[in-house]
């Protein structure tokens, strides 16, 4: 007989608010109905009252995690509508700052992806490294979550002292590969609660143009890193992880990868960083008119912005937002279908799922 | 040959091609969308998205569809007379989504499917993006 369960909007695994309706047979999930839109905002409206100023701060608002990811991307569709070419030193910041972030979002979700197999002390060892990324972020930006770093033509901020966030890095690094990486890659408990959970298999992540660690999980090699570099990661050496199993171990071994090569690409970035300036000093931007694309690999895949300008006005006539949530979350239907319920909340969790991206 | 000049000989699309702002676009006449979305399954190209622009001259919308094509962005711009659209979503389920949120933002009826409410509630008029509505 089968019977359905409603999950959210309030829910068990995570902060924010979503919904999922399962029909059940049994223990067994049989079908998924995903339910958004309990965070939207109208952000994208919101941004076309908003000068080029204004709107850089609206849009770090989009998400809590990837603030900075978000100006990144609408910075670098602007620069492409005004001309404006950041230096290099600034594309190196941005790198640093790039995956600072994506190792802030990674230990964060590596953390909650513990806690709900049940393995509550390493939920607080990522945590505890989680504020120590953040502390690295803070001594760069001055903040801690939403960093104000990027601006058309650059950054707000230097890396003044390379030399001491590199030995930040260093250290961090050390503790990551020691108390979390292990873990995650070899641990029986989480090896056994995670193989064979939530398959995606590698068509119907090619169906689902499923992106990031989620389609690298899944056999997907695709990073924008590589295949369509931006910033200073063209002078970076760094692997793209993908494992072939789709399901919620591979999820978890792409991650603890990543954060292996973020730690290497930061030590590059800092190594490398070449002096000069970090913003084109152009205090007055004048806008062609037309419409750019950026995109950029964030923490959970690729985000897209398309802006569209009037010729010398203030304020966008258009930006559109595509997060990579907005694309892995239908997927889910497809892991939790014949998985047994108690494994939902881990399944949902395996995407690290950002709703407020989402619903913008 | 350049790595731009391949694409249009790796898709089963002849037209021509243009760079601009990130962005392959391309400029052949006549084209069908579910053709597009048929042959861009064909040559295993990722569907990214649909942007959606009110215009202010006689036809009322555009749409934008980029699919990615081993990290470049291929784009197809579609100028809409109404406010009527073939559906893609039965030939490219990525586009399920995005096409609910252009019914509900700009009030395109995509035809060939049903709708479920995305972001609005059930009951909720459509179009909340159009500048009549917000001006309303």
């Amino acid at each position: 007989m089968s019977y359905r369960i409603p999950m959210g909007p309030y829910h068990p695994a995570l902060e924010e608010p979503y919904k999922l309706d399962m029909l059940c047979e049994g223990e067994t999930v049989k079908d998924v109905q995903l339910h958004i839109g309990f965070n939207f905002r109208g952000v994208e409206k919101l941004a076309e009252s908003r000068n080029y100023i204004q709107v850089v701060a609206l849009m770090e608002r989009v998400c809590g995690i990837c603030s900075f990811i978000h100006t990144l991307t609408l910075c670098q569709a602007m620069e492409q509508l005004t001309g404006q070419e950041p230096p290099p030193r600034a594309r190196f910041i941005r790198v640093i700052m790039a995956e600072l972030e994506r190792l802030h979002s990674h230990v964060l979700w590596a953390g909650i992806a513990c806690k709900l197999m049940g393995f509550k002390t390493m939920f607080m060892t990522c945590f505890a490294i989680r504020e120590k990324v953040m502390d690295v972020l803070q001594a760069i930006s001055g903040n801690r979550v939403n960093y104000s770093m990027n601006r058309i033509g650059g950054v707000n901020r230097d890396v003044e002292d390379p030399v001491a966030i590199l030995h930040m890095v260093e250290e961090l690094e050390g503790e990551m590969a020691r108390k979390i990486v292990p873990i995650l890659t070899t641990s029986t408990t989480a090896m056994s609660r995670c193989a064979g959970v939530g398959v995606l298999t590698r068509e119907k992540a090619v169906s689902c143009g499923v992106v990031g660690p989620t389609a690298r999980a899944s056999g997907v090699d695709q990073d924008l890193r590589r295949d369509a570099p931006y910033a200073a990661y063209e002078e970076m050496d760094f692997n793209v992880p993908v494992e072939m199993d789709g399901d919620v171990r591979a999820r978890l071994l792409v991650r603890a990868l990543e954060i292996l090569e973020s730690c290497r690409i930061l030590r590059q970035a800092l190594n490398k960083m070449p002096s000069g300036e970090i913003d084109t000093g152009d205090a007055k931007i004048a806008f062609a008119g037309g419409t750019a694309l950026s995109r950029v690999e964030a923490p959970r895949g690729e985000v897209v912005y398309s802006v569209t300008w009037k010729e010398n006005a203030r304020n966008p006539t258009r930006i559109h937002v595509r997060t990579p949530t907005y694309v892995n979350m239908p997927a889910v239907r497809w892991m939790a279908r014949g998985a047994r319920l108690a494994d939902t909340p881990l399944i949902q969790a395996s995407i690290d799922p950002c709703y407020s991206c989402t619903d913008r | 040959m350049s790595a731009v000049e391949t694409i249009p000989a790796q898709s089963t699309i002849e037209g021509v091609w243009t760079e601009s702002s990130g962005v392959l676009w391309y400029g052949g006449e006549h084209l069908s969308l579910r053709e597009v979305a048929a042959a861009m399954n064909a040559v295993g190209a990722r569907f990214v998205t649909i942007t959606a622009h009110q215009l202010s001259g006689p036809q009322a919308l555009r749409l934008e569809y980029h699919w990615d094509m081993e990290g470049r962005l291929l784009g197809f711009a579609f100028p809409l007379e109404g406010k009527a659209m073939d559906s893609i979503f039965d030939i490219c389920e990525a586009a399920d989504w995005i096409e609910r949120e252009v019914h509900e933002q700009f009030a395109v009826d995509f035809i060939g499917r049903e709708y479920e409410p995305l972001l609005l509630r059930a009951g909720n008029k459509a179009g909340i993006y159009l500048r009549e509505e917000v001006e309303r």
